[in-house]
């Protein structure tokens, strides 16, 4: 027997036979396909299915992976030879101070690219939802769905102009009255982190909202009806029975955001590439530095792994957590 | 008990991944990191004669977003109808992120404009030494500044080794300023001392005018810095730092200066207000339009700067820190190199011989860049003509310099940003932000 099939369990069918038979053609009536080479054919039909995402998979995204690990253990610039230091490369990464800030910013940017919009995504999904059907709801599910849509590097240039000293955001405060307020948002050292985060959780609010929405289709509406039949209020209803019905959606939705928060690079490398000072700087846009500007590839391979394994440990306890009963 | 179709699936995926993996990772020899540097690097015997009656193809890569390269490589074509020239143009920040990994590839490009973070391909052995052809052409004679591209063989240190191309078109920065604002506000120009300056800077604030148009979101305070330092460094110290020579260090009291008075402009209130937060592209576009009095920046940026103030627009250099010292100020320049794995190393030469001549100084000065034959430059009115005038002035008391962050080290550009906005932000003292720099330096050069 193989070890194949002491995995996936012994299921001799009437009339299985050995090779060995087969070959020596004792078989001649006509009869049911043996179930265990009939399992066998199935699982390579199966194979041959998966094939065509298989080989790309592999070859785009698990060898360069493996190929990045081997590669930092080493230290290469980029063109000489490199040579070989063993895991050095990741004790640089612990020891470094502008890493440790690129990972506090990192944590920081979940506030924006995952609290703020999940938030924000669950109370415009309750409105739209309540106002199904009703004319403008499309409309305003397609104008806050838009920025999703938008390639991310004309987010950042579209941002940089409002954020700008004479940007629309500055317009606007003067307009009313707050010129006091203004400031050179991107360039100030209080503010360009909150201000590119806000950036983040304007693209990905939409994303979320669509997602609570059809969660919230999914939730039975004779549940609604009970709960009104009890006097309950919008608020009540929204606390009691949608935000704990949504749990598989806040699952999906946070393991998305927290993915676009602790691997994001192209908004900030376009909008402050890391400034002022290193007040924006995340590990993304170190690793570019580092792998394309700083020849230090085997340190930025390093940083690579360290933070797929940091996002990888992210998502797991975020589904772990999620998978529990309420 | 039924076969459990998860792990049957689950076993079949491992396996299937297993196989394609080990089959690419057979068919991938190439896996380990630079495996295929080995190229050679000489020229060995060379001439100046170009097969007339082959078809020769030339590819240049380049990030030159001037009239410059295109314009030259149309006149070599025309001068060579065997030749073709094939160019491939890439934006100044992905050319530098992108250029060692094209240069790298088995089809990497005859010519490529020479950029920082090169350095690296000369101990790769993916840059050709030049230096026979130059002889056979008489290069030194022709090109001025070929110190800027000359490494030794680790490529850690320039000007002192071999050479590895020529510098066709040459930049330099110094002082813009807008004529009807000077006059309106009685100033005096052009100032004969750095203090000078300065004064002017007081009372352009004094009268409620932006003093120094500059942006420093991507670190264009650099440009004052270095011309700054230009003028208060001495030539050794400052090129020794900038060329990365081993324990060359930038922490000197000439440089503390220079970080000082720029701190000091940025605190007073002369430079445009909020730096941090507008870009260097910004801030020329502003003052084209008409906004502040002075900005300190590089002949690139003369054409825009005449078509925003037309005759209003004007020029001088950089001035010294004593009246009547030498004029000393920071550029670079559009410097070509060429790939060891080219097959027309005696076309590429003819090449860059011919950026050197009189036609190509037309071309060169017309897309707003200083040319090596400075007599043969079409003489111009206006600004464009002002930044010739101050070019001559540069080259009589050799005063060309280096920017400190194109060859100190791979990171300085980054490092220097950085810093800058901090220094801006008044977050670190002079000291601070020289030793700043200095750590980069020492982390390279260790």
């Amino acid at each position: 027997m193989t070890t194949a099939d002491r995995l996936t369990g012994p299921a001799p069918a009437p009339g299985a036979q050995s090779p060995a038979e087969r070959a020596a053609g004792s078989t001649v009536r006509k009869r049911p396909r043996p179930a265990r080479s009939g399992r066998r054919r199935r699982r390579a039909v199966a194979l041959l299915y998966l094939l065509p995402a298989l080989l790309p998979y592999t070859l785009f995204a698990v060898l360069p992976l493996l190929h990045t690990a081997y590669l930092s253990l080493f230290d290469w610039d980029g063109v000489t030879l490199p040579s070989f230091v063993g895991l050095d490369n990741y004790g640089r990464i612990v020891t470094d101070p502008q890493l440790r800030a690129a990972a506090w910013h990192a944590g920081a940017l979940i506030l924006f690219f995952s609290v703020l919009p999940i938030c924000l995504g669950l109370v415009s999904a309750a409105i739209v939802s309540r106002r199904a059907g009703r004319r403008g709801t499309t409309l305003v599910r397609t104008v806050l769905f838009l920025p999703q849509v938008i390639p991310l590097v004309a987010v950042g240039i579209l941002w940089r102009w409002v954020y700008a000293e004479d940007g629309t955001l500055n317009q606007a405060l003067r307009a009313i009255g707050l010129g006091g307020l203004t400031d050179a948002w991107l360039g100030s050292f209080t503010w360009a982190l909150p201000a590119v985060g806000l950036i983040g959780s304007w693209v990905v609010s939409g994303l979320c909202m669509v997602l609570f929405l059809s969660g919230t289709q999914r939730i039975d509406p004779e549940i609604y009806e009970a709960a009104r039949m009890d006097g309950a209020g919008p608020v009540r209803e929204f606390m009691a029975i949608t935000v704990p019905l949504l749990r598989p959606e806040f699952a999906v939705a946070l393991s998305i955001t927290v993915i676009a928060a602790l691997s994001s690079f192209d908004l900030i490398y376009i909008t402050t590439g890391g400034g002022p000072g290193n007040s924006t700087v995340v590990p993304g846009i170190l690793i570019y530095r580092l792998a394309f500007g700083g020849g230090a590839v085997g340190v930025a391979s390093a940083l690579a792994i360290v933070l797929t394994v940091v996002i990888s440990l992210a998502v797991l306890v975020i589904n772990r957590l999620s998978r529990e009963a309420p | 008990m039924s076969p459990s179709p998860s792990s049957l699936s689950r076993r079949t995926f491992l396996t299937a991944t297993g196989a394609v993996g080990a089959a690419a990772l057979t068919a991938c020899s190439d896996l380990t990191p630079g495996a295929s540097s080995s190229e050679k690097s000489s020229s060995g015997p060379v001439s100046t004669a170009i097969p007339a009656d082959e078809k020769i193809t030339l590819v240049v890569a380049d990030a030159d977003d001037t009239t410059m390269t295109p314009g030259l490589i149309a006149a070599f074509r025309k001068k060579h109808p065997n030749i073709t020239v094939k160019r491939n143009y890439t934006g100044w920040d992905d050319y530098l992120k992108s250029i060692n990994t094209t240069m790298s590839a088995d089809s990497a490009p005859d010519i490529a404009q020479f950029t920082s973070g090169m350095q690296n391909l000369v101990p790769g052995r993916l840059l050709l030494k030049v230096g026979e052809y130059g002889k056979a052409y008489g290069w030194a004679e022709k090109f001025p500044g070929l110190d800027q591209i000359t490494l030794t063989p680790d490529g850690k240190t320039v000007g002192t080794g071999d050479l590895y191309g020529v510098g066709a078109g040459l930049s330099f920065e110094g002082v813009y300023y807008n004529k009807a604002k000077a006059q309106k506000l009685g100033l005096t120009v052009p100032p004969a001392t750095l203090d000078e300056l300065e004064a002017l800077f007081v009372k352009a604030k004094a009268a409620g005018e932006t003093a120094l148009v500059a942006g420093n979101l991507d670190g264009g305070l650099n440009h004052p810095f270095n011309v700054l330092l230009s003028a208060y460094l001495t030539p050794k110290d400052r090129e020794a730092w900038a060329y990365g020579h081993q324990s060359a260090t930038i922490v000197l009291p000439e440089a503390e200066k220079a970080a000082e008075t720029l701190k000091r402009w940025v605190d007073e209130g002369y430079v445009t207000p909020k730096v941090n937060g507008v870009s260097d592209n910004d801030a020329t576009a502003a003052f084209a339009k008409g906004e502040g009095v002075f900005r300190i920046s590089g002949n690139w940026a003369a054409a825009a700067v005449a078509e925003g103030l037309g005759e209003g627009a004007g020029y001088f250099n950089m001035p010294p820190v004593t009246s009547g010292g030498k004029v000393r100020t920071t550029g670079a320049g559009v410097y070509y190199c060429v790939s060891s794995k080219s097959k027309n190393a005696a076309a590429v030469a003819a090449f860059l011989d011919f950026t050197a001549g009189a036609e190509a100084a037309a071309i060169t000065a017309k897309a707003g860049f200083m040319a090596p034959d400075a007599g043969a430059m079409p003489s111009q009115s206006g600004l464009l003509g002002d930044v010739q005038q101050g070019w001559q002035t540069v080259v009589k008391d050799a005063g060309l310099q280096p920017f400190i962050q194109n060859s100190s080290s791979p990171t300085m550009g980054d490092t220097l940003t950085t810093q800058l906005q901090l220094l801006a932000g008044d977050k670190v003292t002079a000291e601070k932000f020289l030793a700043g720099l200095q750590t980069d330096f020492e982390n390279y050069h260790k």
